[in-house]
């Protein structure tokens, strides 16, 4: 009688044919194995991209609110997809939710597909092409995404495989394989296939994020900073992957800078050209991603009522979204309008997980005291602008249009940040005609550099502000560094980066070459009077 | 018999008892309760829905309802109200022309009892009010629909609600809803971008139009159907749209050019009624139709500016636009109409006037005054005013108006009730407000339209736009408009010219605003 090989490898370890004990692979309870991988992939890995977007989503009970919703095609799923998004509020709890459902449903997948342990393997393909969706949608997921889908999908697959399952255990004498244990039907190399599978599915998934979409995690990780107001963290983020160029990192990263008053002294720590980003829209066609990042620049750069333009639209092409609604709390806060501010409050509070924010902002209504005592806000208000003027009149964005044309400022930290638009967009006339109010000080440290670079032209300069002279003669040096690679900028700039990083004259010469380029992308709908 | 029989049911029903709801200590506090929303001594049509409120805070709430001859309501909830609509009807019923006194008690840190507030039930509003929902202003639109309320309670109908979804190929807006007559057997609307056209409804009949042609200044846009005839007058307007970064104003519509056409439905036709460098727009005709009333500005910086510099020009002037009310005589047989008169001279003030509606008796005209321009929808200036054809007088709405945007108003059939669009709530939403007219020409306290949940407005994050009072339901089912805005491409209106004028050479006596009189500007049209 033949040995089965079922029989021979059973146990973890097991003797060896010249009856030397050695290491064997155990069995492994792969299901479990798949739970805590996919906690790690949710609740760490992947964490602030789920949270980002449960942000950009929106979620109440009242179906008279989702109706925006619930009149879609689907509307019914999405509504629970949205209502279980809602737990990524703490990825620890959206995360155990989500591998729980991945987990189960890989598990019901195997049974009520009758599955042999031999293909076993390819009960994990389904959960593996979920990831896989998951990573290459990337930043796509919190923008104009229907974000129900993200939750959504699982539980209707796992959903009909419950039912499927139920169905056949009621009918069928089939045991049920283990879902924590070890398997105890599977051989070692069926059982490390399993493994195998997994290890490639998030392999895959990793690999993919890390090379093909570098920027998803980390524009996810700095918008949670910012939403916590996490300064450094924002800085850290962004410096932390400097190579890593796009406009929403470096948006954030500039808001940081306005809140800690640097915005005119380390800008250029991070590559400023641009690469572009996978970004869809609702209509599936290429969208810029100003989107991403416009409500924000708006809010921190002191334009509320532009804020309010901006995340009301946001609202109206994608419906209601906690984002938009706490940033139009706030801005109604800030202009005094009570009835407003109490209106998107109320709405956000039956919004889960939200009453933190809510309670804490519904004491500032109309309390000009809080306002003035919260940091944030105080920020704003010495940004805000002096004199009301249109939208229209100026470049766009209106955040850096308004700040290139900026003649009255409500403090220096206007003025930074207007000299700040001015170098980054190198438009040095309208740069030295602002930096009129610090002649005889010295200058922040890139708008220093700006004036030595101007001072090649103009050697008056050095002598209207003071701290310039060292700076002028570390220029005239690096000047001669860069002197070779000047003639093929575009190609030189990448691989100047990390030796030239924080120094503007390098920025002024190689960086953001790209942005003259025009951009016929349009905005996501037609546009005119309602 | 049969009707003291009735009464006595009614009395029977709701006679007035000590019910076990109202708390038996309380403290007298000498001021009225602060319900939301506002229905503190207002006038009510008699056949509202119930006007459920709340009283935020509050931990228990009751209200006492006390009509005429006894009758009584009481309701109680946590903090607010839900009336039974059949006891609330009866209440209305036994209580016609007369007032209701409301006594509220809430349990904020004990129970209190608040000073009464009183209802007074006046005659009835026309059942249905039409609307459109969109999110407030700026530029983008996205899920948007016409809805018929029925007034009496508070089902809401779609009219129509364009795509739901996203799709390139059929993203599409609607607006500027029209009834001839409060009448639903004659609507328009009009279907902007994809599937665009003016969408005509006759009975539950509905067809496309496409009212173009290079020699009009643009498409239909502001439309008034005659109360007779089956003609519609349009505005047509070259409009733009700014936004302000600090102002309280959010921001500005202005129009580059307008002028006003006349469509005639049954021929298909279009012709220029008025087309020159002054703006026109907002037509309205009177109730016997030999009248058409619109607002018109002469903006002297526009003079000679070529199209390519207008919405440039326009946006630096935009707060020194200021438009008058004038009128044209209509003669329905030759289809003439006269000179252009002056009505309202509101320029001579620095103020501007828009959306003029004629009351059902043809008495009153209501307007829309602002500080300057034409789209006071968004302006915080902007408030009802009314002038007496009768007396010349030309007065605020106090009463009805309020520290924000009023604006879009209707009559009803009777003239007794005007129905308008408000931002008072929160100053970005617009809510409809309704408000009792008597017969001495006087509005009174507006209240909001109400609706099951008190705090539905609050919730709400879409704005009513363009209420318009009709005395039936729509009989199109929105299935057969979206077949025929999907469907069907709609023919071109033929373009047969100009207007002529009939020659009578009047230049009737304008009205300023602070009473003055003063001739007639000479129109170049």
């Amino acid at each position: 009688m033949k040995n089965s090989p079922k029989k021979t490898h059973k146990t973890p370890v097991t003797a060896s044919k010249n009856g030397k004990t050695g290491f064997r692979l155990p069995i492994l309870p792969v299901l479990s194995i798949m739970f805590v991988l996919t906690y790690i992939w949710a609740a760490w890995y992947y964490a602030d991209v789920l949270r980002m977007a449960r942000e950009r989503s929106f979620w109440v009970m009242s179906p008279d609110q989702m109706n925006f919703l619930l009149s879609k095609e689907f509307g019914g799923l999405w509504y629970i997809g949205r209502m279980l998004l809602q737990l990524f509020r703490y990825p620890w709890l959206g995360g155990l939710a989500l591998s729980a459902m991945i987990t189960l449903g890989t598990w019901c997948l195997g049974y009520a597909m009758r599955l042999s342990p031999r293909w076993r393997w390819l009960q994990y393909i389904p959960a593996g092409a979920y990831m896989m969706y998951i990573a290459y949608e990337g930043i796509n997921l919190f923008f104009e995404n229907e974000g129900g889908m993200i939750m959504g999908i699982p539980f209707c697959i796992l959903l009909i495989l419950l039912i499927w399952t139920a169905l056949i255990a009621s009918f069928s004498r089939k045991r049920m394989p283990a879902l924590v244990c070890p398997p105890k039907d599977e051989t070692r190399w069926q059982n490390w296939g399993q493994m195998l599978m997994l290890l490639v599915i998030f392999g895959i998934q990793a690999a993919w994020t890390e090379l093909q979409r570098p920027y998803t995690r980390v524009i996810a990780k700095e918008n949670v900073c910012l939403i916590n107001s996490d300064w450094k963290g924002v800085m850290d983020v962004a410096r932390a992957n400097a190579g890593i160029s796009h406009r929403p990192i470096a948006a954030m990263y500039a808001i940081a800078l306005v809140e800690t008053e640097q915005i005119a002294d380390r800008m250029y720590d991070i590559r400023l050209d641009y690469d572009s980003l996978y970004l869809h829209g609702q209509s599936g066609e290429h969208s810029l991603s100003l989107c991403l990042y416009q409500e924000d620049c708006d809010y921190y750069a002191g334009f509320v009522q532009t804020c309010m333009h901006h995340a009301i639209e946001r609202i109206t092409m994608i419906g209601p979204n906690i984002h938009s609604l706490e940033l139009l709390a706030k801005c109604s806060i800030l202009r005094n309008e009570n009835e407003a501010a109490y209106k998107y409050l109320r709405i956000l509070q039956d919004v889960p997980f939200e009453g933190d924010f809510v309670r804490k902002y519904m004491a500032y209504v109309g309390d000009s005291a809080m306002i003035a005592d919260d940091p944030e806000m105080a920020m704003i208000r010495k940004l805000e602008p002096i004199h009301d003027s249109f939208e229209n009149n100026y470049q766009q964005p209106t955040f850096m249009g308004y700040n290139l044309a900026l003649v009255e400022g409500r403090s220096k930290n206007a003025l930074y940040n207007s000299l700040a638009c001015c170098i980054y967009t190198k438009v040095m006339p309208a740069f030295m005609m602002r930096t009129e109010p610090l002649q005889g000080q010295t200058p922040p440290e890139n708008v220093s550099d700006a004036l030595c670079l101007m001072a090649n032209k103009d050697p008056g300069i050095m002598k209207r502000f003071t701290g310039l002279d060292l700076r002028y003669t570390i220029l005239s040096g690096r000047i001669a560094e860069m002197k070779p690679y000047m003639k093929d900028r575009q190609k030189y700039a990448k691989e100047l980066f990390p030796k030239f990083k924080g120094y503007y004259p390098y920025y002024y010469f190689f960086g953001n070459l790209k942005a003259t380029r025009k951009n016929n992308d349009t905005a996501s709908s037609s546009a005119g009077v309602n | 018999m049969r009707r003291l029989l009735y009464y006595f049911l009614i009395l029977a029903t709701t006679a007035c008892t000590k019910s076990h709801d109202v708390p038996s200590q309380y403290t007298d506090v000498n001021e009225q309760a602060p319900i939301y929303p506002d229905y503190r001594d207002i006038v009510i049509p008699q056949n509202i829905a119930p006007l459920n409120f709340m009283v935020k805070d509050a931990k228990g709430l009751v209200a006492v309802f006390e009509g005429t001859g006894g009758h009584c309501l009481t309701v109680s909830g946590e903090d607010r109200i839900d009336i039974d609509s059949a006891e609330w009807r009866n209440l209305l019923t036994a209580g016609k022309g007369a007032d209701i006194k409301v006594t509220v008690y809430a349990d904020i840190d004990g129970w209190k009892r608040y000073a009464p507030h009183t209802l007074t039930v006046a005659e009835p509003i026309d059942s249905y009010l039409s609307y459109r929902l969109i999110e407030p202003g700026y530029e983008l639109y996205r899920q948007l629909g016409l809805y018929q309320r029925n007034l009496e309670n508070f089902t809401q109908r779609v009219i129509y609600e364009n795509n739901r979804a996203y799709e390139n190929d059929n993203n599409h807006c609607i607006n500027c809803h029209n009834f001839q007559n409060y009448d639903t057997g004659h609507m328009l609307f009009h279907v902007r971008a994809q599937h665009g056209g003016t969408i005509i409804i006759d009975g539950d009949k509905c067809k496309k139009i496409q009212i173009k042609s290079p020699d009009i200044l643009a498409a239909g846009v502001y439309p008034t159907w005659h109360p007779k005839m089956n003609l519609v007058a349009f505005s047509t307007n070259k409009t733009g749209q700014v936004f302000h970064i600090y102002h309280k104003e959010k921001l500005e519509v202005v129009d580059e050019a307008s002028d006003l056409i006349l469509y005639d439905v049954d021929r298909n036709e279009v012709r220029n009624i008025i087309a020159g460098p002054d703006f026109e727009t907002f037509p309205c005709w009177n109730p016997a139709g030999d009248k058409l009333y619109f607002c018109s500005a002469h903006v002297k910086q526009m003079d000679n500016v070529p199209d390519s510099m207008a919405a440039e020009v326009i946006s630096h002037y935009y707060d020194s636009v200021y438009y008058d009310l004038k009128y044209m005589t209509f003669d329905q047989k030759s289809m003439k109409f006269g000179k252009p008169e002056m009505l309202i001279q509101a320029s001579a003030s620095h103020k501007s006037i828009s959306v003029p509606r004629l009351s059902p008796d043809g008495r009153y005209i209501l307007f829309t005054l602002g500080d300057y321009g034409q789209f006071h929808i968004w302006h915080k200036s902007s408030d009802l005013w009314v002038m007496d054809l009768d007396t010349d007088s030309v007065y605020a709405l106090r009463e009805a108006n309020s520290p924000d945007v009023d604006s879009y108003h209707t009559w009803s059939s009777n003239g007794r009730w005007i129905v308008f669009a408000s931002r008072r709530m929160d100053g970005n939403y617009t809510r409809a407000f309704i408000a009792y007219f008597d017969k001495n020409g006087k509005a009174h306290k507006a209240f909001c339209m109400p609706q099951r949940d008190p705090e539905y407005n609050i919730l709400l994050l879409k704005s009513y736009n363009v209420p318009e009072l009709t005395k039936n339901a729509v009989n199109v089912s929105p299935g057969d408009l979206r077949e025929c805005i999907y469907e069907t491409s709609g023919d071109t209106a033929r373009f047969t010219g100009n207007i002529k004028r009939s020659v009578d050479g009047s230049t009737g006596a304008s009205r300023q605003l602070d009473g003055k009189t003063g001739a007639s500007p000479k129109n170049g049209n």
